[in-house]
């Protein structure tokens, strides 16, 4: 049984007269607990996927399941609830509130969730503990990204979606970023989905999804995904 | 076409924040509306009042003395200040129309040079023709050639009407202090001619001088060298100004000079403030913009001038707006109330003042915005276009309160380092909500000061049916005799010549009735019952302020047919209408006079005795209830005024408060959508935006209040001088009006919750800024 499925997911965009379709038509399964990549070029409809996954966005036609659940039919409130409880995300910028010290932006987002864990041990475990107190604007952009993938993290959630997280990063802090999203996600049990045209990233995935042109071109299993740090980029 | 593209770009600027820009000019406008349209209702009555003083040729003094003889003329016409003096007859008189209103009779001779009539219509054809109030005739329906009968001399006279007219001493038109506003249907004037008192008295009688002072002349010394040369005979002076009508229009164009000054002050603070967060806003948001217009070579002055015409373009047309609206709108909508004859009602404008606000308004604008482009011009266009500095997160001092900082929930830290963070922003939306509560208690307090007038005269202090004014024939004996059913109260009413000390001579009412009376019960200015005092005078706290006197002062009272008599003032009252001097019977006779009513209050234990009341031992009278609802009535202008009030507060509160919303939610949509993404439910993320208005609504409404009672008490000072408003401010008007400003700021908050409902998640997430 697959934790997450899309059946025929279709996302139109209407720019004037003319329809893009984003997504077009695509189905897959993902197992729970799995570290999953999705990758593709540029325009590919990786995002657009990503966000339907985390509830930011609603198909025009197909259905998304979620443990048992149908997100692609919530209303905007129960989406929320969805987003709130169940996913944590990881933005290629960061997306840090500025005017929140290091320890409460992690705060931030669990004081919304039922099952938060500490954050003070999230920011420890991703090596933070002696900028608790700084503003994001007084560390690195590596380190922010770390802030974030704690943040994501602390809220428990069953899934953990990542768009382009190394994006901004040189490769060595890249490294050491996506080497923490998929241990720390491992050691918990996280559902893990990554969004990147970084094909090597992809040897680190139990589950590869090529995407072009909005469809999806091919699924690739790896037996014997690679370790975070053995990627060379 | 380089310029043009500039323009282009401020247009289009401009239309990105509408909002903004918009709240910009309606700042503007409605300064200026205020100030120009303020100054103009009192500039248009100063003008038209002095326009007809000279054209009525208007005396700088009034004597009243009976039958001066020529002696006495020619030695007050040599005094030295005194340019010319002649004498004439005036009266309150009886007529016989409808509500036998009253009219002051002026007799005049045809060499009288000062205080002539302006004619409207028709003019003095025969010595038997008179000349009637325009205002008063057309209440009562009468024109040129229609009858009128008039009581003189206790016989009933018929004139005939021969000219409508406008007077310079009726352009404030009340009859002694029964009335507190005017009423043209109650109260005018007629002129006959003086050979007419010869078959009416038997004999050409005087009872008035009337004084043109030469220039530059001391008032006060001319009226001591007149108190000298008529000795007893005196009864009294009234200079200009201290007549009822000339006092009354001073202190309307005092009122309004005083309002268009400090009243507009806020309006201009406000507009430059929300001028301030815009331009700052803007211009940092365009540091890369400036830095590549800088790299292309455009020079500084061009920039500047790019960013300041921003604020000038607002604060112009704001201000041309205003200008456009304020002196015709105000003019026309508070002048009418203010009930004055005036021969004309042409408009004149301020326009020192308008050239001052014009100023003002564009300091505020413009001269904001161009300090804002200042501000980042001096960077080298290679830092412009560098990125912009990461905006800083700092700590914030409700850190180093860490038993209350570890309480807040992360949503309020947010809102505080937030709203910390944005001094200016709160500063204009606490000052904009001041200003809101502000008008709104002024306008409330105002209402209920008005109300108040009524229901503490008719209500606490007479409780008496009827007040009958008496005819001369009617004294003591006669009331005593004639055994009325009900209570009775006898009281006289006059008006006396006093000195007050440092020796000014004025005029001042006097009223005497006994230290225990069913019907009269008096309050001292902290609202306690109390009573006359016995042994000296007892006055009206206004009075003791306009006459700067307090317990235990003296005051020299004229004596009827004598010399003055020193008397103490023993107590201070309260009276809302109505102020004067008061005295017991006894210590009336005491200083020598003799006790005659002039009027009585009666309850009646039944129905009213209508036979009495018709009697010729009546003049007239009147009952408590039209009493009151003529109080009511003749104070609707303040109803006016509570409205304007609160629609400018509305104004204010929704610009400022919409303002900084939109600002604070444009500044942080990126934080915001990030919570959204985080799973923060629409409710919450509207409370982090709009939880800041709140706050000002709470420190707003707290300033609100003491600067309500400010404007009402600024307001009221010039209303009339009869009257003696209490701005208290009972806490309901204080609660009341935090609930409006509220109800805006809640109304405020759905509409901006209703555009943050648009906020686009995955717009947010695409690039840095
Ligand atoms: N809001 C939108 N309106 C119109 N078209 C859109 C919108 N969002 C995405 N698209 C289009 O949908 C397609 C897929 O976009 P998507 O963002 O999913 O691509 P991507 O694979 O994430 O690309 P990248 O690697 O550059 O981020 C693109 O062609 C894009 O132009
Ligand atoms: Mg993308």
């Amino acid at each position: 049984m697959d934790f997450i499925t899309f059946e025929n997911v279709e996302r139109e965009y209407h720019v004037g007269n003319s329809v893009i379709k984003a997504v077009d038509g695509i189905s897959f399964g993902i197992h729970m607990g799995t570290i999953n990549v999705v990758l593709g070029q540029s325009g590919a409809g990786k995002t657009t996927v990503l966000n339907l996954l985390g509830g930011m966005d609603s198909p025009t036609k197909g259905r998304i399941m979620v443990g048992g659940q149908e997100i692609s039919d919530m209303s905007e409130h129960e989406l929320t609830t969805y987003r709130r409880n169940k996913i944590g995300f990881v933005f290629q910028f960061y997306n840090l509130v500025p005017n929140l010290t290091v320890l409460e932006n992690v705060q931030l987002a669990m004081e919304i969730c039922e099952d938060p864990l500490d954050s003070k041990e999230m920011l420890i475990k991703v090596g933070l503990e002696g900028r608790l107190h700084n503003f994001p604007s007084q560390i690195s952009g590596g380190e922010q990204q770390r802030v974030s993938i704690a943040r994501a993290l602390a809220k428990n959630p069953e899934i953990v979606l990542c768009d382009e997280p190394t994006g901004a990063l040189d490769s060595a802090t890249g490294r050491k970023v996506l080497k923490l999203i998929c241990d720390s996600a491992e050691s918990m049990g996280k559902t893990v989905i990554i969004v990147t045209h970084n094909a090597l990233i992809a040897d680190m995935a139990n589950t590869v999804i090529h995407m072009k042109d909005g469809k999806i071109f091919g699924i690739q299993h790896n037996e014997s995904p690679k370790d975070a740090e053995e990627i060379i980029w | 076409m380089v310029r043009n593209s500039l323009f282009r770009k401020s247009i289009r600027d401009m239309q990105n924040a509408k909002a903004q820009f918009i709240s910009i000019f309606i700042m503007a406008a409605l300064s200026v509306t205020i100030v120009t349209g303020l100054d103009s209702v009192w500039k248009t009555v100063e003008d038209n009042t002095n326009i007809m003083y000279s054209a009525t040729n208007i005396s700088d003094m009034w004597v009243y003395v009976s039958n001066p003889t020529e002696k006495q003329m020619w030695s007050i016409s040599r005094i030295q200040g005194v340019e010319h003096a002649e004498k004439r007859f005036t009266l309150n008189a009886k007529s016989d129309l409808a509500g036998r209103p009253t009219l002051k009779v002026y007799a005049f001779s045809s060499q009288s040079a000062l205080d002539r009539p302006i004619l409207q219509q028709g003019s003095m054809r025969s010595k038997s023709g008179v000349i009637l109030d325009e205002g008063f005739a057309n209440k009562h329906g009468l024109g040129i050639n229609d009858k009128i009968k008039l009581k003189l001399n206790k016989k009933w006279t018929t004139f005939t009407i021969e000219g409508l007219a406008l007077s310079g001493e009726h352009i404030y038109s009340v009859k002694g202090t029964t009335m507190i506003m005017p009423d043209s249907s109650k109260y005018g004037f007629m002129i006959i001619h003086e050979d007419m008192l010869k078959g009416i008295y038997g004999q050409k009688i005087y009872n008035q001088i009337s004084i043109r002072l030469s220039p530059g002349a001391d008032a006060s010394e001319v009226k001591n060298e007149i108190a000298r040369v008529l000795g007893d005979d005196l009864i009294g002076t009234i200079a200009k100004g201290e007549d009822s009508s000339t006092n009354n229009i001073y202190a309307n164009i005092g009122q309004f000079r005083t309002l268009s000054t400090i009243f507009p002050l806020m309006f201009f603070v406000v507009t430059a403030l929300i001028t301030q967060s815009t331009m700052f806003r803007l211009v940092e948001n365009q540091r890369g913009q400036i830095g590549v217009l800088k790299a292309l070579g455009y020079s500084k002055g061009r920039i500047l001038w790019h960013y300041t015409s921003y604020g000038v373009y607002m604060g112009g047309l704001g201000a041309l707006t205003g200008f456009l609206i304020g002196p015709v709108f105000f003019t026309n909508l508070l002048i009418p109330w203010l009930q004055l004859n005036l021969s004309s009602n042409q408009m004149s404008i301020n326009y020192v003042n308008l050239a001052y606000s014009l100023l003002l308004i564009l300091a505020c604008t413009g001269g904001i915005s161009l300090y804002a482009g200042l501000k980042l011009l001096k960077d080298t266009p290679a830092f412009l276009l560098r990125d912009k500095p990461p905006k800083e997160g700092s700590h914030i001092f409700l850190e180093n309160l860490p038993w209350l900082w570890n309480r807040m929930r992360f949503s309020r830290k947010l809102i505080a380092r937030n709203t910390l963070k944005n001094k200016m922003r709160l500063l204009m939306s606490v000052l904009g909500i001041t200003g809101c509560t502000g008008l709104i208690v002024a306008a409330f307090t105002l209402s209920s000061m008005v109300e108040g007038i009524a229901r503490y005269t008719y209500g606490v202090t007479y409780s008496y049916d009827h007040k009958i004014i008496l005819d001369e024939k009617a004294d003591s004996r006669y009331i005593h005799n004639k055994g009325l059913d009900g209570t009775v109260q006898q009281i006289k009413e006059t008006a006396i010549e006093i000195i007050r000390p440092g020796g000014i001579r004025t005029m001042e009412q006097l009223t005497i009735f006994p230290l225990h009376s069913p019907l009269i019960h008096l309050q001292d200015v902290d609202g306690n019952e109390t009573h006359l005092a016995q042994d000296g005078l007892t006055i009206t706290r206004k009075l003791a302020q306009t006459l700067g006197v307090k317990v235990g002062d003296f005051i020299e009272l004229k004596h009827t047919d004598k010399s003055y008599v020193k008397v103490p003032i023993r107590q201070i009252i309260y009276m809302a209408t109505g102020q004067g001097m008061y005295m017991t019977d006894e210590f009336y006779e005491s200083i020598g006079e003799t006790f005659k009513p002039s009027a009585i209050l009666v309850k009646w234990n039944q129905q009213p005795d209508e036979a009495f009341l018709a009697s010729d031992y009546v003049d007239e009278y009147v009952d408590r209830v039209t009493q009151i609802e003529d109080t009511k009535g003749s104070t609707q202008v303040v109803y006016i005024a509570a409205v304007l009030l609160i629609i400018m507060g509305a104004i204010l509160a929704f610009v400022v408060l919409y303002n900084s919303s939109i600002l604070n939610f444009s500044e942080r949509v990126r934080d915001l959508t990030t919570l959204k993404v985080l799973g923060f439910y629409q409710h919450e993320i509207r409370a982090l935006v709009l939880t800041e208005n709140i706050l000002s609504v709470v420190f707003g409404s707290i300033f609100g209040v003491p600067l309500g009672k400010f404007i009402a008490d600024v307001a009221a000072s010039g209303m009339n001088d009869q009257l003696d408003l209490l701005s208290h401010i009972p806490f309901t008007t204080v609660v009341i009006s935090g609930a409006i400003t509220l109800l805006f700021a809640l109304i405020n908050n759905s509409v901006v919750a209703q555009k943050m409902r648009s906020l686009d998640m995955l717009e947010a997430l695409k690039s840095v800024e």
